[in-house]
This record gives C-alpha cells, sequence and structure tokens, in this order.
C-alpha cells in the first residue's frame, strides 16, 4: 500500500477519534446528572396544535416572537404543583416582556379534572394567593412523541423567540436559573 | 528480497493502528450516542420497569369450593416509591390490583398493606401516604364447584403510579397472572409460601 494511502487513513481514523471526544464533552457540558437536571439544545420547535380548555386550538407557532416555557404537568403529580408558584412568579414578571409559561396538562381524564384544578387551586407565589395565570393546554401521548417522548414529570421546555428549543429541564426548575435564561433571550 | 515481507508487515501494522483507533471513536461514538438516549428520558426508566410484580398462590393445587389466596409481591426500585392504595390526598393515583376472573372463581376480597408515611423535597411537611422496597397485595378467592380442572391462569393488573425525589412516571397498568392446578373436591393440598402468606406477612 503506498504511503500517502496509509498516512489518510490514519489521519482519518484521528480525526474521527477527535470528533467522539469532542461530542462525549459537549454532552457532559450541557448536562448535570439524571433526577432535577438540563440540557441545551437547539432543534426546532414540534409542530404542535393543543387544545386549551375551552376547546380552541393553540399551536407552538402562534407563539413565535416570544420566548415560551412549555410545562408539561399532571394535577395528580405533587412535583408539579411544587414548582408551580415559581411559574406564575415568572409569568407575573416577564409576560409583559414578550414571554409567556404555557402549562400542557397531561391528565388521561383531560378537561374534567384539570380544569377545576386550574379554576380553583390557589398558590402561595410570592407571599400572593394566586391561581395559574398562564394558558393552559391539554396534552396527550401524541404531543408528548413530538416532544420526543416524555418519561417523566415535571418536564419543560424552553423555546426562543425565533421558536428554537433551547433548553430542557427535566424536575423541578431554579426560578433563579430561569430568570436567567429569559434575560438572555429576551 | 526481503523488502517487500518488510513493507508489507509495516503496511499491516499501521492498517491495524489506524482500525484499533476507528474501533475506538466508534465505541466512543456508539457509548455517547446510549447515553444520549438515556439522557432523552433524563436517565428515568420506563414506567412499567420501576415495579417488578410476582404471583404466588397459597395452596397447591387448589381443590374445588376450597377458599385459597393469591399474592402479589411487589418490588419497587431503589430511590422510586408508589402511591399506596390509600393515598393521603384525593388527587394522588392509587395502587391497584384487579384480577380478571376466569368462571368459577369468586373474590372474597383485596387485602393491600397500610402505606409508610413519608415526605419528600417536593412536599415538605406534607407526608404521604406510599409504598416502597417489597410490598403485598393479597386476594382471598374461592374456588366454586364449577372451577375447571386442571392448570389455570389468573390474570391480573397492576396499576400504579411512582415518582422518586424530584419526578414522577405516569401511571401505568402493568400486566401480571398466577398460574396453579384445580383439583376435584376434597383432593388434599398443601399450604406453599408460608413466607408470603403467613399471618404476619402483612407487608
Amino acid at each position: 500500500m503506498r504511503k500517502s494511502t496509509t498516512a489518510l487513513l490514519l489521519l482519518l481514523a484521528l480525526v474521527a477519534l477527535a470528533a467522539s471526544i469532542y461530542s462525549w464533552r459537549s454532552l457532559f457540558r450541557n448536562w448535570r446528572g439524571a433526577g432535577s437536571a438540563s440540557a441545551s439544545m437547539d432543534v426546532n420547535e414540534p409542530d404542535v396544535t393543543f387544545k386549551d380548555l375551552q376547546g380552541q386550538s393553540v399551536t407552538l407557532a402562534s407563539l413565535k416572537g416570544k420566548v415560551v416555557l412549555v410545562n408539561f404537568w399532571a394535577t395528580w403529580c405533587d412535583p408539579c404543583k411544587a414548582e408551580i408558584p415559581d411559574l406564575i412568579e415568572l409569568q407575573e414578571k416577564y409576560a409583559g416582556r414578550g414571554f409567556t409559561v404555557l402549562g400542557v396538562a397531561m391528565d388521561d381524564e383531560g378537561k374534567k379534572v384539570v380544569e377545576p384544578f386550574v379554576q380553583t387551586t390557589e398558590f402561595d407565589a410570592g407571599g400572593h394567593s394566586m391561581k395559574m395565570n398562564y394558558p393552559i393546554v391539554l396534552g396527550d401521548d401524541d404531543i408528548a412523541t413530538k416532544f420526543g417522548g416524555l418519561f417523566g414529570y415535571p418536564i419543560s421546555f424552553l423555546i426562543s423567540r425565533d421558536g428554537k428549543v433551547v433548553k430542557k429541564y427535566l424536575g423541578s426548575l431554579s426560578e433563579e436559573e430561569m430568570e436567567k435564561e429569559i434575560e438572555r433571550l429576551q | 528480497m526481503t523488502l517487500a515481507p518488510r513493507r508489507g508487515v509495516r503496511t499491516a501494522s499501521i492498517l491495524g493502528a489506524c482500525s484499533a483507533i476507528a474501533a475506538c471513536a466508534a465505541a466512543v461514538v456508539l457509548a455517547g450516542g446510549a447515553l444520549r438516549a438515556r439522557q432523552n428520558g433524563g436517565g428515568l426508566p420506563s414506567p412499567s420497569a420501576v415495579v417488578k410484580p410476582h404471583a404466588y398462590v397459597s395452596i397447591e393445587p387448589v381443590p374445588r369450593e376450597k377458599e385459597f389466596q393469591a399474592a402479589v409481591q411487589v418490588e419497587i426500585a431503589r430511590g422510586f416509591h408508589v402511591n399506596s392504595h390509600t393515598p393521603s390526598e384525593a388527587y394522588l393515583i392509587p395502587t391497584t390490583l384487579t384480577p380478571n376472573l376466569p368462571a368459577g372463581f369468586h373474590l372474597a376480597g383485596t387485602m393491600y398493606p397500610p402505606g409508610q408515611l413519608e415526605e419528600f423535597p417536593f412536599s415538605p411537611g406534607k407526608a404521604l401516604s406510599v409504598y416502597t422496597g417489597s410490598v403485598t397485595v393479597r386476594l382471598r378467592l374461592s374456588a366454586e364447584a364449577s372451577a375447571p380442572l386442571g392448570a389455570t391462569t389468573i390474570p391480573m393488573k397492576l396499576r400504579y403510579q411512582a415518582c422518586d425525589s424530584t419526578t414522577c412516571l405516569p401511571p401505568v397498568s402493568i400486566p401480571v397472572s398466577v398460574q396453579f392446578e384445580i383439583a376435584a373436591a376434597g383432593t388434599a393440598s398443601r399450604a406453599v409460601h408460608p413466607e408470603i402468606f403467613s399471618a404476619s406477612s402483612t407487608k
């Protein structure tokens, strides 16, 4: 075999090794471990149409131009409920600055259980008793699949103004970290 | 004369080195891919993988016209809990065991273990009634005179909803079944699995 061919093969093998090591480094840089964790992403938002509690269609595309935090939750999920006061505060603080939380309720019973919960449950948000002040829509398995399949709740996706999913959060959100991200995306 | 073989050996060793490096790279990429796949689920198992059920019957064989028990021992993965049959809050999804009895059997009752009261980081100051580790649900059954003789299976559905300390998995129903023999009325039978069915084994 000619020297040039072997040198080329060696070079290609080294490039492959370097690329794989870089891939692993980025993987670990973006992930803090299982449980309560976040991961950076850079993919187009899925083409999803939700139904709100009044039966009206809500598309993710219709929210383009806003920073959107898509928060999957359920009425039976205590960790989901624990972060609702923070979501209420984020909505209160940033709704006027091109941000919204979009709560996607994943209860199998749908509107029957979600609507009374949303209408009657008060949360202690920053010392104020408040109901959920952000739009709530209903989710299902098809919608979950479009977000890459959801194994656990709460899980949230942060979407930039131009419709890119930039971050995924599994487990409870840190309000402080969320504020930083929202400010960054303004 | 010897130059050609030496060059061949050198070429072979360079090719071998390239192959080894490429193989290492491929292994790193594949392992990274597997880790990424885990991370897409956040490192969480699927809901059906959190619980392993094992089914037992209290006597063998089971004679017609005799009462007996079936039990499902539920092993819950470390770090996870499921709501008990009587959760602390009405909105929580209880653990239930539902048999689909074939003709010739009667269900007298289902005995669930009591839950343990535990606090979690997401419910400070509020103890929840949960199952962790290993718990056993028992069914009081009777084989009627019409129960079909021979090998019998009772299929059941175990429904539960599991959480760890930060995240909850969707509710799931998993199948579990118990197999045993039905014998003629009056046939002698022996107690089996005393560790499951003794009066003291209520957990």
